[in-house]
């Protein structure tokens, strides 16, 4: 059905969008890198393709005046799905000329900010493309003749954005959301030892909301170093009195 | 010595621009040179090892280098770029300044550098919150708990897509290495700490209002483009110019005058609220204060504009004119300035009563003024508006300025409130001191109160009018009757 359709587009244009950023994020630091500049190279293309295909599903759903008033308002909350992640994307890309141009690669004067971060960003790109491994096969040209593309794509984005303002009339402080305050909270997303490690490593000084968490987690490891220790010396005992009897 | 034609600087109109950004961007690219830049360490944590981490004594002792500075300088300078964001700490991330010793900070990446063009959206900031949700659930700290119940409130039509996109971002996020997401939690930790800066802290990108045009952009040559520019250069060959020998003497007088009595020039007694947070200055200098400073009486005899604007000052030239049996005056500038700055709806029966009482013949306090402007004043009258009293409140002005203000001056009531006049002494606190009363900070009362003391004060002094005016009816018969209007 269309909106199960229009759903898994949506779902796969915010994907993208998210990795993105992310890739966006790295442009400039120490893991910045040709493999960098074409993983957003592909991302971007992506992202544009997703986001025509939705863009002509959508309008068509919309402009469709036989539809009934729950289903156009599900259609205008997709409308405002769709909108937003178009609205992050033509900022990311408009940053990512920008950032583009201040840091080029092959300049050796020039160098890049040592962030801290030195690993490559293949598996987010492979996130996006929804791919297994990423081929890498572009020139070492690509960081100056990529930004040429990327500003006719820019334009191309707002233009896109532009129509869609005047074909759709859909007021976007109208559409009533469906997830409730802290609804992320209620995900059962990984809340594994990882991200729990995460955030101690963070926090150099664990002070307010760690301690707390890690209040209990010491006084609970406490309890368990010492009936280890107890039980040793109870095993001790018993092999002593063993040894002697024999 | 030429005057450079700030003709076409249209950019000067709009401010604020921050300069330092791009400036301290050129800073930071030379602090990352392998050579000749900061040095770097790697940071051991538990699990891991993240390079490029640099201490706070690496970063003032190259900064010092660079350009030449001493420490403290090298120091402020330092806490400027960690306050902007530029480089985070690892250690104590909310506190935003340089330390000089040993711990630990980090760069921050191009992408959440402070810029003015690309504004800081609140959409980000709720993605970012709603992030921190999924990671830890109650991990947010109370002023963000109430950031993300407001964004929820006002965004509620975008609150599906921040939580689709913060889920995407989380996921994507978790893609990279270990140690990279570490740094990635911190910058964008980081990154928040200066554009949302936790209740009692200043950010420092905040500059104020963005205005409407950027003025390095083109602006179109429309015709209208063309018309400013036409008036702009007529008005300034139009305009009156006064030698510099005169302005730059009448500069050089008010600097001598008032240079004892700026708080930023000279030390103000008993103490500078701003620099020691002890509010003593301000509770000596309140509207209504019994007895005025000595600086501030001292004010009064500048000029006749500087006693008026003080309301202690006016308050003791209308005692004055009580006992001249001159209050009208007062009263009828007080009552034009009333028109003027008052609400549109009550200036017609604010002028009409200013005309009963003042104007009018054979009014209750009826004022001298000359034919002519009584004249004009009554004709305008009949249509008023804000500014309808203006001839007679000049010409009343200029009457008192140049004959009761002198009088004043040699009066005893001056002369006695100069004499009761206090000298505060001066304040010596310590440092303990000083953070004790740091800690005492309080909130002054809201200018909704204040404004209602004000109202009340009016009122008070409205109803005493009644007793004076009947007091000035009396002595008037005795005297002679006020002279007809000349013509």
């Amino acid at each position: 059905m269309g909106k199960d359709e229009c759903k898994t587009m949506l779902d796969a244009l915010n994907k993208v969008t998210a990795c993105y950023r992310h890739l966006v994020i790295a442009l400039g630091s120490t893991s910045d890198s040709q493999n960098l500049r074409e993983e957003l190279k592909k991302t971007r293309k992506k992202a544009q393709e997703l986001a025509v295909a939705n863009r002509t599903k959508l309008t068509s759903l919309l402009k469709d005046k036989t539809i009934s008033k729950d289903d156009r308002a599900e259609y205008e909350r997709l409308w405002v799905l769709f909108s937003s992640s178009m609205d992050l994307l033509e900022v990311d890309m408009k940053r990512s000329l920008e950032i583009g141009q201040d840091f080029p690669l092959k300049v050796p004067t020039r160098h890049l900010i040592q962030t801290g971060m030195t690993g490559s960003t293949t598996t987010v790109a492979a996130r996006a493309m929804s791919v297994q491994n990423m081929k890498y096969e572009a020139d070492s040209t690509i960081d100056t003749v990529d930004l040429r593309d990327l500003q006719s794509e820019i334009t191309q984005v707002s233009q896109m954005m532009e129509e869609m303002e005047m074909k759709v009339q859909v007021a976007p402080w109208a559409v009533e959301a469906k997830q409730e305050a802290g609804a992320e909270l209620k995900s059962n997303m990984s809340v594994g030892n990882s991200s729990v490690g995460v955030i101690s490593i963070c926090e150099e000084e664990p002070k307010e909301e760690e301690g707390g968490g890690s209040r209990d987690a010491g006084i609970a490891s406490v309890c368990a170093v010492l009936v280890f220790i107890v039980i040793i010396a109870v095993a001790g005992v018993l092999g002593y009195l063993v040894i002697n009897m024999s | 010595m030429t005057i450079r034609n700030t003709l076409r600087d249209h950019g000067q109109r709009y401010r604020p621009r921050m300069a330092c950004l791009k400036k301290t961007e050129k800073v930071l690219l030379e602090m990352q040179d392998p050579k000749t830049g900061v040095r770097s360490q790697p940071q051991r944590l538990v699990i891991t090892t993240i390079p490029h981490a640099i201490t706070g004594e690496d970063i003032i002792a190259w900064l010092a280098d660079r350009f030449q500075v001493d420490t403290q300088e090298a120091r402020t300078f330092g806490s400027m770029l960690v306050a902007l964001g530029y480089i985070y700490p690892l250690q104590d991330h909310k506190r935003l300044v340089i330390k000089p010793d040993v711990s630990l900070y980090r760069f921050q990446t191009p992408y959440f550098w402070p810029t003015q063009q690309w504004p800081v959206e609140d959409t980000d900031y709720a993605i970012y919150l709603a992030k921190r949700n999924i990671r830890k659930k109650g991990i947010l700290e109370l002023h963000e708990q109430e950031h993300y119940n407001r964004l929820h409130k006002w965004m509620n039509h975008k609150w599906d897509f921040i939580v689709m996109q913060a889920k995407e971002q989380y996921r994507a996020a978790k893609e990279r290495k270990k140690p990279d997401r570490v740094v990635f939690d911190c910058q964008e930790r980081a990154y928040w700490v200066v554009h949302r800066p936790p209740p009692g802290t200043v950010s420092a990108m905040d500059y104020g209002l963005d205005r409407l045009t950027d003025p390095n952009s083109d602006e179109a040559k429309t015709p209208d483009f063309y018309e400013r520019i036409m008036i702009f250069t007529q008005q300034s060959i139009m305009r009156p110019r006064v030698k510099s020998s005169v302005s730059i003497g009448a500069l050089v007088k008010y600097c001598g005058t008032y240079n004892n009595h700026d708080p930023f020039l000279f030390k103000c007694l008993p103490s500078n609220p701003w620099l020691t947070d002890d509010v003593t200055y301000w509770n000596l200098n309140m509207p209504c204060v019994e007895i005025p400073t000595k600086m501030r009486v001292e004010r009064w005899t500048f000029s006749f504009a500087e006693l008026l604007s003080d309301p202690r000052g006016r308050d003791d030239f209308r005692l004055f004119l009580k006992k001249e049996f001159s209050g009208e005056n007062l009263a009828f500038w007080e009552g034009c300035e009333d028109l003027k700055w008052g609400e549109a709806a009550t200036i017609k029966e604010k002028a009409e009563h200013i005309y009963k009482t003042f104007l009018a013949r054979g009014a209750p306090r009826w004022i001298n003024i000359d034919g002519k402007t009584m004249e004009v004043t009554v004709k305008g009258l009949k249509h008023p508006h804000r500014y309808v009293l203006d001839p007679a409140q000049t010409h009343i002005y200029m009457l008192m300025k140049k004959d009761s203000y002198g009088r004043y001056q040699k009066s005893p009531v001056f002369k006695d409130t100069v004499k009761k006049a206090i000298c505060p002494e001066e304040h010596n606190f310590s440092v303990a001191q000083l953070e004790q009363n740091a800690k005492k900070r309080r909130p002054s009362l809201s200018p909704i109160i204040l404004r209602q003391m004000e109202k009340e004060q009016r009122a008070k002094m409205a109803a005493n009018v009644d007793i004076t005016q009947v007091m000035s009816k009396l002595s008037k018969q005795g005297k002679e009757a006020p002279p007809p209007p000349k013509k």
